[in-house]
């Protein structure tokens, strides 16, 4: 069995296939069956986001003391990193420990991506080849083939309005902005500054590069992580609502 | 680390993009008149290939470059055909052969652009259907359009009769003076053959129908994505039988179904041949090919050809009896290297298939063999 044989088996096709009978459950909108994909998708990976979210807690909690250490060893950045390793390890949390939920969500991505272009089939070769990646449901072959409308959107094209890259690199800002400790160090200030900045504005550009129904799944799974993290966190975290009038110190 | 994962998310959705582009390659089937040979190709040309000397008579390409999914239909002097551009062309062989600028419209020659009227798309994907002085098009902007045969004037547009999915990929079917379309999402409309108007009566079924309407004595058979054919009698709002009765069959019925002495021949895409009792939907026989049946099987005389997508062709006698699990009268293999999803035609003991690799393969039934083959790519 080859690796795409394999791929197909266990996550395309399954994803393909949940999808259209989603798309059937909720009337026919293929828009909605993303949207419920994506929370199932985020139910799954709860325990995973639970420790990034753990961890982002602590990282909190740990800034009095790395402001601390970034004054104390400000100038020697080996001794730095040493202390604040030390740190980490004492208190029992991985910095890196939010890539994870992106790393796992990256085959389900892949496996949206083609699902979509699949099951909204565009060309009559693609909508034959879906005769053979479905499964023998009734509620799958009662869904096909699928409209590509929701709201103002074609799921299979991009967005002609820029209105989802705007919802996606926002939401993803706010995301990263809840959780992004501010740095004492200037040079690590401009590092995460940059970073801070780059993601959203990486995955807003890709939204305009791919079918809006996978910019859909990215939008409702960072709206679904700005609340978790709102409410498992206890609020806004790092993400402070200045005042255009209020100066700035 | 972080950095390597933002390296790595746009290569691997690049990745993702490439591996399932999906490209219109077309499946132009073949059409024969007086031993000439008519198929639309894979790069845009449509070619007459002249069966005495196993060689091409002319070739047209579309301007600008277009995929062709229709089979050209020949009617006197002129090749019409569709694309998936949303053109109309009626080429003039003549003229053609003379390799004129097209249209030549001394030679009766014209072309017809499909409205877009706000559609996505205006690919022409189903055949033309040529009747009496017009021509008909199902357009992927989910509209009827009737032509003048002979000027390629608009004589009506229908409504969107799929507004769910905008688009209709079937051709449609004419019984006396009323037009039959099959939607995608479930309809059967009714059509005046004069003025597109939709007449009073329509089915709705809960599932999409994939196949051309077929019309027998007063009754559509068509196959439908939940895995039946369904045979509807014109003016009743319930399906008259939907085969296999129990329980679906191994996939969509996406070929018409061919209709002969009160049968209903109709191959599906599980691979196998179901012969229907016309009248009450109950199975005569059933044969399982090696492969998938994509194209519809083809009657000659008294023969019935099914070809599947591995190139294997299936001979029928229809004049013998067959039994549950029917034997074919031949089996011939073409030994195509690509699927065949086209359409096919049969003459004169002749049956001229097309692959998906743009070789035509004249079968010759009596001998069980592979005639001649040519190839409509164009070496550089």
């Amino acid at each position: 069995m080859s690796f795409v044989e394999v791929w197909n088996l266990i996550i395309a096709n399954p994803v393909l296939n949940v999808l259209v009978a989603l798309s059937h459950i909720l009337g026919g909108s293929f828009g909605f069956a993303i949207i419920v994909l994506t929370v199932i998708v985020r139910l799954i990976s709860w325990p995973l986001t639970k420790r990034q979210l753990k961890s982002s807690k602590a990282m909190q909690d740990m800034q009095p003391k790395i402001q601390e250490l970034q004054k104390k060893y400000g100038k020697n950045q080996k001794k730095l990193q040493q202390e604040m390793m030390k740190l980490y390890r004492e208190a029992g949390v991985n910095p890196l420990g939010c890539i994870w939920p992106m790393l796992i969500q990256f085959p389900i991505w892949i496996a949206l991506y083609q699902s979509i272009m699949s099951a909204l089939a565009t060309t009559p070769e693609s909508l034959l080849g879906l005769a053979h990646r479905l499964y023998s449901w009734d509620i799958v072959s009662q869904a096909i083939p699928l409209s590509s409308k929701f709201l103002w959107l074609d799921l299979g094209q991009p967005d002609p309005y820029f209105i989802l890259a705007i919802i996606v690199g926002g939401t993803m800002w706010v995301q990263q902005k809840m959780i992004q400790a501010p740095s004492v160090d200037p040079r690590q200030q401009s590092t995460s500054r940059m970073m801070m900045l780059m993601m959203p504005l990486m995955f807003g550009f890709l939204t305009l590069m791919f079918p809006s129904g996978l910019a859909l799944y990215w939008a409702v799974s960072n709206i679904i992580g700005i609340i978790t993290q709102y409410f498992f966190t206890g609020g806004w975290g790092y993400l402070k609502f200045r005042s255009p009038f209020q100066s700035t110190q | 680390m972080f950095l390597l994962v933002i390296a790595l998310l746009p290569l691997a959705l690049v990745s993702c993009i490439s591996g399932r582009a999906q490209l219109a390659k077309g499946w132009s089937g073949t059409a024969v008149h007086d031993g000439v040979i008519y198929v639309g190709t894979v790069d845009g040309r449509v070619v007459a290939i002249n069966s005495s000397t196993q060689s091409q008579q002319w070739s047209y390409s579309i301007d600008p470059p277009a995929t062709i999914y229709t089979t050209p239909v020949v009617d006197g002097d002129l090749v019409y055909i569709g694309t998936y551009s949303g053109q109309v062309l009626a080429l003039d062989k003549l003229a053609r052969n003379q390799g004129l600028s097209f249209p030549q419209t001394r030679y009766g020659e014209w072309e017809w652009d499909c409205p877009i009227q706000n559609a996505k798309s205006i690919a022409i994907v189903a055949d033309l259907l040529v009747s009496g002085d017009a021509i008909y098009v199902s357009s992927s902007n989910g509209r009827v359009y009737s032509l003048d045969k002979e000027y390629g004037d608009l004589n009506w547009e229908s409504k969107i009769l799929d507004k769910k999915h905008g688009k209709l990929w079937t051709s449609p079917a004419i019984q006396g003076d009323t037009l039959y379309v099959s939607t995608f999402d479930g309809h059967i409309y009714a059509l005046s053959l004069e003025t597109g108007e939709l007449l009073n009566w329509s089915f709705e079924s809960d599932a999409g129908f994939a196949s051309t309407p077929v019309i027998y004595e007063d009754i559509i058979y068509l196959g439908s994505f939940d895995r039946h054919i369904y045979a509807v009698k014109i003016g009743s709002d319930t399906p008259m039988w939907k085969f296999p009765q129990e329980k679906p069959a191994g996939n969509w019925f996406w070929a018409s179904p061919v209709v002969y002495e009160s049968i209903v021949y109709a191959s599906c895409l599980d691979g196998k041949l179901y012969a229907i009792e016309a009248e009450t939907g109950e199975k005569l026989w059933e044969f399982d090919a090696v492969a998938p049946v994509v194209s519809s099987p083809v009657l000659m005389d008294n023969l019935l050809i099914v070809v599947d997508e591995s190139g294997t062709v299936y001979v029928f006698d229809l004049s013998t009896e067959l039994e549950d699990e029917a034997v074919p009268l031949k089996t011939i293999l073409i030994g195509a290297d690509t699927a065949v999803k086209s359409s096919f035609c049969a003459q004169e003991g002749l049956v001229y298939i097309r692959d998906e690799d743009n070789w035509i393969y004249v079968v010759d039934i009596d001998k069980g063999e592979v005639n001649w083959k040519v190839s409509l790519t164009i070496e550089e």
